[in-house]
């Protein structure tokens, strides 16, 4: 349902068809493709019938990466060459990620603006441009089984996941050539994916113990929405870390020294085999045989597993313990979903069974449910099920803040704030004459700016020179429903307007992924125009098409004769320029009649706010009551 | 990115009436309805302009939703829209029995660190807390109601000073859990 298409049954111009679109699951350990087709929700193998890509892409040949099975099968060969865990360092800067970066036997170039770049054969490659990698893998298997082209993915996110990796993500889906419909957090999708299957209604507790991250959150369900009340997390946490903890005990077992790079990877790889085997072994035997020279094995029992791992375990459970106490919740919860391949370890399971003295859901696959839920997201907001009234109301992780005097934090905007979240806040000048004001974001729960995640510095500049304290800046700040953060500024006195763009301290700036679109779309220049003006008509399409349905419906009551006229006026220059060629022109024609319909696009929606309660029934109003 | 021309208050845009009481129940249902119409999910096929639109109505309601959902701000909204300022309510004048009470309170708090079993006293404290907290909604909401907003306002710091201190309680509270 849109809002300039709010049209009466039967009244719809556009025949109904079902739309391709997809939900990808960009993973730190697998990645996945899923789709609803003919009402089910599925994921797509691949020609060998494999539905899990391994996240791992491969630079050996700088001609071509190479991404997935074949990509882990180099890793010991190439360790520097080959990516794993690429999701760890999303978002991040340098100095951030060194540990981790040494952990994996990564190079880092090094870099004036503090973006983490590993070195490789292929030259410098950013986290952003190997999950690039990924995810055109991802979308081309899509587009093979589909038949066609994507209207648009959903690709899931840690929930703790900060503004800059958020970003990122977003990012290289764009290198990859997607259209995003929505960031989604992966334990609200697993959410739907359960929540749709059994119609729930009550408290759900989503424990995602991943590849390398964790997130717990906190839902209620209640006729079709889904309200995050509380998430919490840790986006370094997870399954690479009991791999890690494994081979650190093997190699002190053994007495040996640490290994070199190509043998680690080896280790590692046997390590994450012996803790599969352990979830149903009691004991395994993990060979050293390459690896130091007495070549002998050791052996590690379930037990000696579990107290290795149990300082990690410990640690998901205190963010539990607190999530629940942000949830504010005066019952227990009546449902624990586990998803990730690390809620495979019987500790790990039972653990937090006993935590939430509850059995968890098992039904959907937990590598599988993250996938799934975002595909029947993609799904809504195409607009395939327009009976379908499932609603999803997300939140902020993190705080949001700014510097204030004395390097002290002042929270504008706490985290588990239900997104979407608009919040103006009022600045000042403390010199005489002063033209510009430093604003500093950052992110995160602590009292110092030292101590947070800083996410963009920028300057408002060309305030009118007045005396200390007579200007009024207005900094309004906006997290959209992807999670992600807009800025903009206003003096109050004169109404000087500034609009900033916040690009995290680490990102990639607009520039840098034109020119690396640039440089993946070189073979292609005529294809990538051509896509270009495709989109640009569909835009311009939906826009007149909508106005058209709105105009018919509302045009006479909601606009003065006037108005009327220059709004169909800016149509038919749309309409005039659609069938043309340029698409900057049709672009700016489009910008042009969406502004000027925007006002009438508010009132609108004040009239379905007005009819929303007006139509409210006395049984549906009892209904809420009696919850 | 214009703020939506809106002219309802909070209370209005909820059908609700304009009162401290409040119907849990109806505001959750209200709430749930106004975003089911309004939010970008909604609108995510249409173009960008009508998507921004929605962003920003959404955000509204979601703004008025944790306004009109908690209590206190519920009480400093009200008092609001009946035309105090933050500065004129932050200036009402507190009796000298609820200031000697707060510190009775904060030291109490303070000394939990050192106690041998904080949990069970921590318990107590917050309890004592809470009570306070809805004596002076009770409070605050009789004043409201008989238009006596120097009452009102007063019941509100004190509802503000307390609720700082429960947030410190709860603080102290997780430190001890992350403890064990």
């Amino acid at each position: 349902m849109a809002l300039l298409q709010i049209a009466e049954p039967g009244q719809s111009p556009v025949p109904h068809q079902v739309k391709l679109a997809v939900g990808i699951d960009l993973g730190t350990t697998n990645s996945l493709v899923a789709t609803v087709r003919g009402g089910r929700a599925a994921v797509l193998p691949d020609e060998q019938g494999a539905p899990m890509l391994p996240s791992v892409v491969n630079y050996s040949d700088p001609s071509a990466a190479v991404v997935g099975r074949t990509a882990q099968a180099m890793s010991s060969e190439h360790p520097a060459d080959t990516l794993i865990s690429v999701k760890r360092f999303m978002g991040r800067g340098r100095e951030d990620a060194n540990e981790d970066a040494a952990r994996a036997h990564y190079q880092l170039a090094d870099d004036a603006a503090g973006m983490v770049r590993f070195v490789t054969a292929a030259g410098p490659v950013s986290p952003v441009e190997a999950s690039a990698e990924i995810l055109r893998v991802l979308h081309q298997r899509a587009i093979d089984t589909l038949g066609d082209e994507l209207q648009g993915a959903v690709i899931t996110v840690p929930a703790y996941f900060d503004e800059s990796q958020r970003q990122a993500t977003k990012d290289a889906a764009t290198l990859a050539g997607l259209k995003v419909l929505r960031l989604l957090n992966e334990p609200t999708a697993a959410a739907v994916a359960y929540g749709l299957d059994s119609a729930e209604q009550g408290v759900i507790a989503v424990y995602d113990l991943g590849g390398g991250t964790f997130d717990i959150s906190i839902l209620r369900l209640h006729q079709g929405v889904f309200e995050v009340l509380a998430t919490g997390g840790d986006t370094a946490l997870g399954g690479d870390d009991f791999d890690a903890a494994v081979a650190d005990w093997v190699l002190q077992e053994s007495g040996s020294q640490a290994l070199q790079p190509g043998l680690y990877r080896t280790l590692q790889a046997r390590a994450r085999a012996a803790k599969e085997q352990l979830s149903d072994a009691e004991s395994v035997s993990i060979s050293l045989d390459g690896l130091v020279d007495s070549g002998a094995a050791v052996v590690l029992t379930r037990a000696g597993f579990e107290s290795l791992i149990q300082p990690l375990v410990k640690q998901t459970l205190r963010a539990c313990r607190r999530c629940l106490r942000d949830a504010q919740l005066d019952t227990d919860v009546d449902n624990v979903v586990m998803v990730g391949g690390s809620t495979r370890i019987p500790l790990v399971r039972e653990a937090v069974a006993e935590f939430f003295s509850r059995d968890p859901l098992l039904d959907i696959d937990p590598d599988q449910v993250v996938a799934v839920g975002a595909a029947i997201q993609a799904d809504i907001l195409v607009g395939n099920r327009p009976e379908g009234d499932l609603l999803l109301l997300d939140v902020i992780p993190l705080s949001l803040g700014l510097e204030t005097m004395g390097g002290l934090v002042e929270k504008i905007i706490p985290r588990n704030t239900t997104i979407p979240v608009t919040r103006a806040q009022e600045f000042t000048t403390f010199k005489d004459g002063q033209t510009a004001l430093v604003v500093h974001i950052v992110q995160g729960e602590r009292e110092l700016v030292a101590d947070s995640r800083s996410l963009a510095r920028f300057e408002l500049r060309g305030i009118p020179p007045m005396v200390a304290g007579a200007a009024r800046i207005q900094v309004t700040f906006q997290v959209d429903a992807d999670g992600l953060l807009n800025v903009s500024a206003r003096e109050a006195a004169t109404g000087v307007q500034s609009a900033v763009t916040v690009k995290p301290s680490f990102g990639l700036n607009d520039e840098q992924i034109s020119a690396m679109l640039q440089a993946s779309f070189s073979h292609a220049e005529q294809d990538k125009q051509a896509r270009q003006l495709a989109e640009q008509r569909l835009e311009a399409q939906q826009l007149l098409e909508g106005l058209e349905i709105a105009l018919a419906a509302d045009g006479d009551a909601l606009l003065a004769p006037d108005e009327c006229a220059r709004l169909h006026q800016k149509m038919s220059l749309v309409r005039e320029q659609m069938s043309g060629e340029d698409v900057n022109d049709l672009r700016i024609q489009t910008e042009q009649l969406g502004q000027a319909s925007e006002s009438f696009a508010a009132r609108r929606m004040d009239k379905s706010i007005r009819e929303a309660l007006s139509g409210v029934s006395l049984e549906a109003l009892d209904d809420g009551v009696s919850e | 990115m214009a703020f939506p021309d809106f002219k309802q208050n909070y209370f209005q845009l909820f059908n609700l009436p304009l009162e401290f009481a409040l119907d849990q129940g109806q505001l959750s249902a209200r709430y749930r309805q106004l975003q089911q119409q309004l939010h970008p999910d909604r609108y995510a096929s249409t173009s960008a302009h009508e998507q921004r639109v929605a962003v920003q109505y959404s955000a509204l309601v979601n703004q008025a939703y944790a306004t009109l959902n908690k209590p206190l701000a519920r009480a400093l909204y009200l008092l609001e829209l009946a035309g105090m300022s933050q500065e004129q309510i932050a200036a009402e004048p507190m009796d000298g029995g609820f200031l000697i009470e707060q510190m009775e309170l904060r030291e109490k708090l303070e000394s939990m660190h050192d106690l041998v079993d904080p949990d069970s006293v921590l318990d107590h404290l917050v309890a004592e807390i809470g009570g306070d907290i809805r004596t002076h909604q009770m409070e605050f909401s009789q004043a409201y109601t008989a238009s006596n907003l120097d009452v009102a306002a007063s019941a509100c710091v004190k509802m503000q000073y307390l609720e700082k201190l429960l947030q410190e309680a709860e603080q102290i509270e997780s430190d001890l859990m992350d403890k064990q």
